[in-house]
């Protein structure tokens, strides 16, 4: 080892030791990379929604309003229709089971997608946004105008477990232990303590507070996705807003463009580029973290 | 009811120590031996007298209890210390002090040995027969397989509302009341904590200076981790409030994401210097640690008890 690795361990072992105070500081540096910026994926949509990663890294979304769900492929970047006719899909996530699984909220359904864009399903009568799918097929689903939470088991029955809020994005923590939840108007995201039987317990406004765009009391929050290291990053109308483990936000992503973002989620082969549905677009950067996959077992989940 | 010791027994009593794992150790380790050279010599700090168990000087007793919150902090679980004066009667009312991350300030073997510290300076009358609360910050525990403790250190300590002042007056101080008589004095109630644990003893004075005339803090955290930069600003356009404060802060102090702890912390002493606040700031020249306001904690606690005997009260001390 060089003398100046040896002083750089030595700085980073300081750098850790003054953050077992605290919590570890996770500057934007951490993410971004150096002349890595948004690139455009596709456009001429009416509004993307619903970003997923499969097991290969190809990127799902949906374009609500022409009631289609496309693929990125991973290697080349082309994209193809998967679905047609898909009832205004919104949210969408794949299980460890390989089946996509989705809001199908033209029908007020919860359905699952097979390879073939073929739709079973898994339950009906919940006017749902989005959706997060546990590495034990346990789902979590958004409705907003409902302002309820429901959550589905393994064995396909719906029940309530959150109300008196307007749900909006949903996303488990990578323990699995704790649920995000945004509400579009609300200055923070809630959190829950997820229990074995999917109930879940002690709300608490953890991430707070986000940023809000001068002039605006709302912060538009909307989709969320996580990285490995437990990194929260929420869509909002200021950019992709990066959080913590511990609730503190590090740093705001800046939007590829004016309009507003909805969803955000990490894909490609390592899952280390992000993929924001902006609109009547797609975008995608490069970054140095990797998105969380709770279809793979947790072992497998880094690469 | 946890045990009952002297606390010279108490070394133990490390909540928070128990908690770090074995990497961190050694991190710590390293930590150790990088202090020794001569590069952070800024941080070599020494313990006086005051700070060192002194003959003839009564002792008093701290217990460690646990405290699962229902209200605020709901599903929240920490420990939490309480340091009683041997001079405690049982009859007249105690002053209290609070503290924030209190694995640490209760511990006689590490920077701050505030029992230790209390001891001498009670036993001179240089502040009042004080009862200790030394509390952790909370976490909520994962009942999932493979999840993990919501930490709740920084949702607790950085918020900037007065949801940590109503856990303290709904919950704690209650609870610690059931055992012995609390003082009602602002002026007789202080809180003190490091890092995000000094601005929330800032925040909880702040939302409720009717409850908590004095401050303490240590390499406190006025930087944008939630927003509580915004202090030395609202100091200086908010009509000034009872509170009695004393900041310690280092040069060589934190500068990231969040803000420069230096230059925060000298924002926080000229508004509180501008709007008239009875404060004393010193910075030394250590970094993100309690070594300097360790060393100087029986000087810190003298100022800030000062006066303690004369008949006063919070709005009367106002405004030196």
């Amino acid at each position: 080892m060089t003398r100046f690795s040896t002083l750089a361990c030595l700085a980073w072992t300081v750098l850790l030791c003054s953050s077992t105070a605290s919590a570890q500081d996770m500057p934007l540096t951490q993410v971004l990379l150096p002349g890595e910026s948004w690139q455009l994926v596709g456009s001429g949509y009416r509004f993307t929604e619903g970003p997923a990663v499969d097991s290969a890294g190809n990127v799902f979304f949906t374009d609500i309003p022409n009631d289609r769900i496309h693929r990125i492929d991973a290697a080349t970047g082309k994209i193809s229709v998967f679905a047609e006719k898909s009832a205004r899909t919104n949210g969408l996530m794949f299980g460890s089971d390989g089946l996509l699984y989705g809001c199908r909220n033209g029908d007020k359904q919860v359905v699952a997608y097979a390879s073939d864009g073929s739709h079973s399903v898994i339950a009906s009568d919940i006017a749902c946004n989005d959706l997060v799918v546990g590495s034990d097929l346990r789902l979590f689903v958004t409705d907003p105008g409902g302002g309820k939470v429901w959550t589905i088991g393994p064995k396909r029955h719906k029940r309530v477990v959150a109300e008196g809020i307007s749900p909006n994005g949903v996303i488990l923590w990578p323990g699995e232990g704790t649920l995000v939840v945004t509400e579009r108007n609300a200055p923070h995201l809630w959190t829950y303590r997820v229990e074995p039987d999917g109930s879940l317990s002690h709300r608490e406004r953890y991430y707070l507070p986000l940023r809000l765009l001068p002039g605006r009391d709302r912060p538009g929050s909307d989709g969320m996705t996580v990285d490995t290291n437990g990194r929260l990053y929420v869509t909002s109308y200021a950019g992709v807003q990066m959080f913590d483990p511990t609730g503190r936000m590090g740093g705001v992503i800046a939007k590829p463009y004016r309009g507003s973002l909805a969803n955000v989620v990490f894909g490609g082969p390592k899952r280390n580029v992000m993929y924001v549905t902006a609109g009547d677009r797609v975008y995608r950067r490069k970054t140095r973290v990797q998105g969380v996959a709770y279809f793979l077992k947790p072992n497998a989940r880094r690469r | 009811m946890g045990s009952v010791a002297p606390h010279k027994s108490t070394a133990t009593h490390t909540g928070t120590l128990t908690m770090i794992t074995k990497p961190a150790r050694i991190t710590m380790f390293a930590l150790v031996l990088l202090t020794a050279s001569p590069a952070f010599a800024q941080d070599n700090y020494k313990h006086g007298p005051d700070s060192m168990v002194q003959q003839g000087v009564p002792q008093g007793v701290v217990t460690q209890h646990k405290w699962t919150s229902k209200k605020v902090f709901p599903g929240t679980v920490r420990d939490y210390w309480i340091y009683v004066p041997s001079q405690y009667d049982g009859k007249s009312p105690a002053a209290v002090m609070v503290f924030q991350d209190g694995g640490g300030y209760v511990n006689t073997k590490r920077s701050f040995r505030i029992p230790t510290v209390f001891d001498n300076l009670i036993h001179k009358g240089e502040m009042p027969v004080t009862i200790g609360i030394f509390l952790n910050p909370g976490s909520i525990p994962p009942t999932k397989p493979g999840g993990k403790p919501r930490r709740n250190r920084s949702f607790e300590y950085d918020t900037l509302s007065g949801q940590y002042t109503r856990f303290l007056l709904e919950e704690i101080l209650p609870e610690v009341a059931k055992r012995y008589k609390l003082s009602d004095d602002p002026s007789l109630r202080a809180i003190c904590g490091i890092s995000s644990g000094g601005i929330c003893a800032w925040t909880v004075a702040w939302e409720r200076p009717d409850q908590f005339g004095k401050v303490l803090s240590h390499v406190g955290s006025f930087t944008n981790i939630r927003g509580g930069h915004v202090y030395p600003a609202l100091i200086r356009k908010t009509e000034p409030k009872p509170i009695r404060i004393f900041l310690q802060d280092g040069t060589n102090d934190l500068d990231n994401l969040h803000g420069s702890w230096p230059l925060s912390n000298r924002q926080m002493a000229a508004a509180l210097k501008f709007s008239k606040y009875d404060h004393k700031f010193v910075m030394g020249t250590g970094g993100h640690n309690g070594r300097h306001g360790g060393a100087i904690m029986p000087e810190s606690l003298k100022w800030l008890w000062r006066g303690w005997n004369e008949k006063t009260t919070a709005g009367e001390k106002k405004s030196k």
